[in-house]
């Protein structure tokens, strides 16, 4: 009975060192990345209509992350002062902090909505709770167009 | 380990159970410079930071990110006001929450797989290891009944919810 339960020892640490090692080495998220080409944030951002729903690549610093669940980036656009919501399914991609500051290319379907006010105050108290932070309501100013990618895979270098 | 991870998750929305987090305040003088790269120059002078950093980014204009290794500086140009984050994993919590919510796939999938069917096995089996008066056909019968009912019974009234 000792030497199967040392041998069942042996296998498991054997195997979570193994994934030690993948985990180490891996940096891509999700999906393989298929397209070839990046398209720029900005120009996303210029056309909005143009790309909704369209599958594209983007590329570029990663400025923030989901603190509790590693469930969005936020990426840095081409521009100064232009981020985009690169947005995950909870769980089924786990970005972790350490990925905050790297670089990433990043692929997934532009989705484009006209967000409400209350949309949008519930948006930002949500945020500044998870940042604890504070959000002052009175910023929103009148539906606002919310642009972001609805991730499939990554690569984080 | 599932049990260790499954309360810190459950709490979620009060704390984060995969990392610490500092933000430390300081102050330097104003940044100066006309572009992001000479603000960057100045910034690194000024917080004395040898190394260059990761990657360094404006949200707005009043705003220079300075990303690090684990750490963030974020510095309000016109005042010097700093704010440094500094990020650290949670002790072996970090590494339970994220198997238990299989954050890295791939082989880990298989082994937490194995591991839930042995509980699954374990937990059916176990009806049965006590006999008599204890065992299912006796007070056995009313602990698994509650422990059924509990869940059924949220479950149920969560859809009227």
């Amino acid at each position: 009975m000792r030497r199967q339960v040392a041998a069942a020892v042996v296998v498991m640490v054997g195997l979570v060192a193994g994934l030690a090692a993948q985990e180490a080495q891996g940096k891509k998220y999700g999906a393989d990345l298929t397209l070839t080409e990046v398209t720029k944030v900005s120009e996303i951002y210029a056309n909005p209509e143009k790309y909704s729903g369209k599958r594209v690549q983007v590329a570029g610093p990663i400025v923030d992350v989901c603190e509790m669940m590693g469930c969005w980036l936020a990426i840095g656009s081409d521009q100064e002062f232009q981020t985009i919501r690169f947005k995950v399914e909870d769980g089924v991609i786990v970005f972790p902090m350490s990925t905050k500051g790297k670089n990433a290319k990043v692929e997934g379907v532009i989705s484009v909505e006209t967000l409400t006010e209350a949309q949008q105050i519930a948006q930002g108290e949500e945020m500044a709770r998870e940042q604890k932070t504070t959000f002052d309501p009175k910023t929103v100013k009148g539906p606002k167009v919310s642009v972001m990618i609805k991730g499939e895979g990554a690569i984080v270098f | 380990m599932f049990g260790i991870s499954g309360l810190a998750l459950n709490h979620v929305a009060d704390w984060n159970p995969n990392y610490r987090q500092t933000r430390v305040a300081s102050q330097i003088e104003p940044l100066v410079g006309a572009d992001r790269d000479a603000l960057v120059t100045d910034a690194r002078a000024k917080l004395s930071l040898a190394e260059p950093p990761l990657n360094a980014f404006r949200p707005d204009p009043d705003t220079l990110q300075l990303f690090y290794e684990g750490r963030t500086y974020l510095i309000d140009v016109p005042t010097g006001n700093v704010i440094t984050e500094e990020t650290r994993p949670r002790p072996v919590l970090f590494q339970l929450n994220q198997m238990h919510i299989n954050a890295s796939k791939g082989v880990w999938t298989v082994i937490s797989d194995l591991y839930a069917l042995t509980l699954i096995g374990m937990a059916l089996t176990g009806l049965f290891i006590v006999k008599g008066r204890y065992g299912l056909a006796g007070r056995g019968k009313w602990l698994v009944g509650v422990g059924a009912l509990i869940p059924l019974a949220y479950w149920l009234f969560s859809q009227g919810q």
